[in-house]
């Protein structure tokens, strides 16, 4: 087919003009959405430093009733919801709690459980995040569901606010939902788990199954009771220390080394010889920080361990004993019979704790 | 309680995070001190070598230069610069790192989230001590 070249041309000109069009639209519309965010972002900017001023004025002088706040515009509402949001890991007390008053004057809270329900996951998860930061124990109900929602940062935000109202009717369907993520989020679930408080450990003992039938949350609990330094779980750490799952024995043994209390000295030492190297790592970090110089053999002969795990809990067992420690470990990198192994992390670890400025 | 601070006591917070920075700062004004705010380690020392500063309050994690080498900096300067009262502001709990900067020498520390009236106190009692030579 032969076309004649007036209308090839003309093709080629209008097409060539609809292009254009088209993106200088899209120049247009993408100008246009960049200059409505900065207006945006100068307007919630503006607002910020003129509410920063108002907030100081409100927490710090005066109390009570006889505290000022201008009024917030109804639709300047979600931003200062925001705003507020800022300062709930920062204030505590009084001010925290003055805080909360200013959030529920606002009168959004009456929304929440319709938001909790709401399609979109943005607005649900920011309900559950109200729930949890102002402490609004009358919504935690419906927050439960949310333990389920398809959207894993939703369900996160509903555990965590069902967690810092530390009211261990929660606790049960909380540690169902941890149990259910990956394991290799561990620290991140932990760190959920906290918000209940120490409170949680006596319900963990009373409610787990046996280790052997419900190994990780035991896991939990071990790791749990070290974070919070709970001396009241000691006796069921030492009992843990003892059962055949090797996962919950290192666990234990971190929790144990958290808990540092020389009197578990004679428990922990014979692990440092166990045939699985977690536990022998784990020992070694903890023979540092519960021994005494009666310790330092037991961790110069991990110093030469097949595994470099042990190998180097047992150079940091041994800066973490004090002086006597640190001179062994002088004394391995000057030793030319010392294992090379022994040598070199003997050698590393003295110079990370000059780093860090260790003794 | 009332507290008469003296006059012209200055006071360096060092925080990272801008809001929180600005709150404490407002308190602080209102307790008619004189406050600077610096948002790194590094611009705290600067802001020491050039301003006499009474009292420091900092962050423990912060961009630049973490709390914990900012007061083994502090620390290493000469008196009396080198001894201005450090109150640390952490915003986790762990013990170990609170051990390191008391043992580098802050002399006292707080966990977030804080009270303002309790941060007020806290630097209260700590310049009290360095007044009496403490």
């Amino acid at each position: 087919m032969h076309l004649p070249p007036e209308l090839v041309l003309r093709v080629l000109i209008w097409g060539t003009l609809i292009l254009a069009s088209l993106v200088c639209g899209l120049i247009l519309v993408g100008a246009g959405i960049q200059y409505r965010r900065d207006r945006q972002n100068r307007y919630r900017i503006a607002r910020f430093q003129s509410w920063e001023k108002d907030l100081a004025v409100y927490l710090f002088s005066g109390t009570g009733a006889s505290r000022p706040f201008p009024p917030i515009a109804r639709e300047d509402r979600s931003l200062f919801q925001t705003f507020l949001a800022r300062y709930h890991a920062t204030l505590a007390g009084q001010e925290a709690e003055a805080l909360k008053d200013l959030y529920l004057g606002l009168g959004v809270h009456k929304s929440i459980p319709h938001r909790l329900k709401h399609r979109l996951a943005t607005v649900r998860a920011q309900a559950a995040q109200e729930v949890g930061i102002f402490r609004l124990s009358e919504y935690l109900e419906s927050v439960v569901p949310l333990l389920n929602d398809p959207v894993p940062y939703v369900a996160h935000l509903a555990a965590q606010s069902l967690a810092r109202a530390g009211d261990l009717r929660f606790a049960r369907p909380v540690l169902d939902w941890v149990l259910r993520e990956e394991k290799y989020q561990r620290e991140r679930l932990l760190r959920v788990l906290e918000g209940f408080g120490p409170e949680l450990l006596p319900w963990l003992e009373t409610t787990l199954e046996a280790p052997v039938v419900d190994p990780e949350s035991w896991i939990l609990f071990a790791l749990l009771a070290g974070s919070h330094r709970h001396r009241e779980s000691e006796p069921r750490l030492l009992e843990l220390i003892d059962t055949s799952v090797v996962d919950i024995q290192a666990s234990a043994l971190k929790a144990l080394a958290a808990l540092a209390d020389p009197l578990t000295y004679p428990r922990v030492e014979p692990l440092a010889r166990h045939e699985a190297w977690p536990i022998r790592a784990q020992a070694a970090k903890a023979l540092g920080l519960i021994g005494g110089p009666d310790a330092i053999p037991t961790l110069i002969a991990l110093t030469s361990d097949q595994v470099y795990e042990v190998r180097r809990n047992a150079a940091q067992g041994l800066a973490d004993l004090g002086h006597a420690g640190t001179s062994a470990l002088t004394w391995l990198t000057e030793d030319p019979t010392a294992d090379r192994f022994a040598r070199d992390i003997a050698r590393e670890r003295l110079e990370w704790t000059d780093e860090r400025g260790h003794q | 309680m009332s507290r008469v601070w003296p006059e012209n006591t200055r006071v360096l917070v060092v925080e990272d995070d801008q809001a929180t920075a600005r709150l404490i700062q407002a308190r602080l004004e209102m307790e008619g001190l004189q406050v600077f705010v610096a948002h790194n380690g590094v611009d705290g020392l600067e802001i020491l070598h050039r301003e006499a500063i009474d009292l420091i309050t900092t962050d423990l994690m912060m961009p630049a230069m973490n709390g914990f080498r900012l007061v083994q900096e502090i620390r290493d300067l000469p008196p009396p610069k080198g001894r201005v009262p450090i109150l640390l502001i952490s915003s986790n709990q762990n013990e170990q790192d609170m051990v390191r900067c008391l043992a580098a020498g802050a002399d006292d520390y707080m966990t977030k989230p804080i009270s303002a009236q309790v941060l007020v106190e806290r630097l209260w009692r700590m310049h009290q001590r360095a007044s009496s030579g403490g």
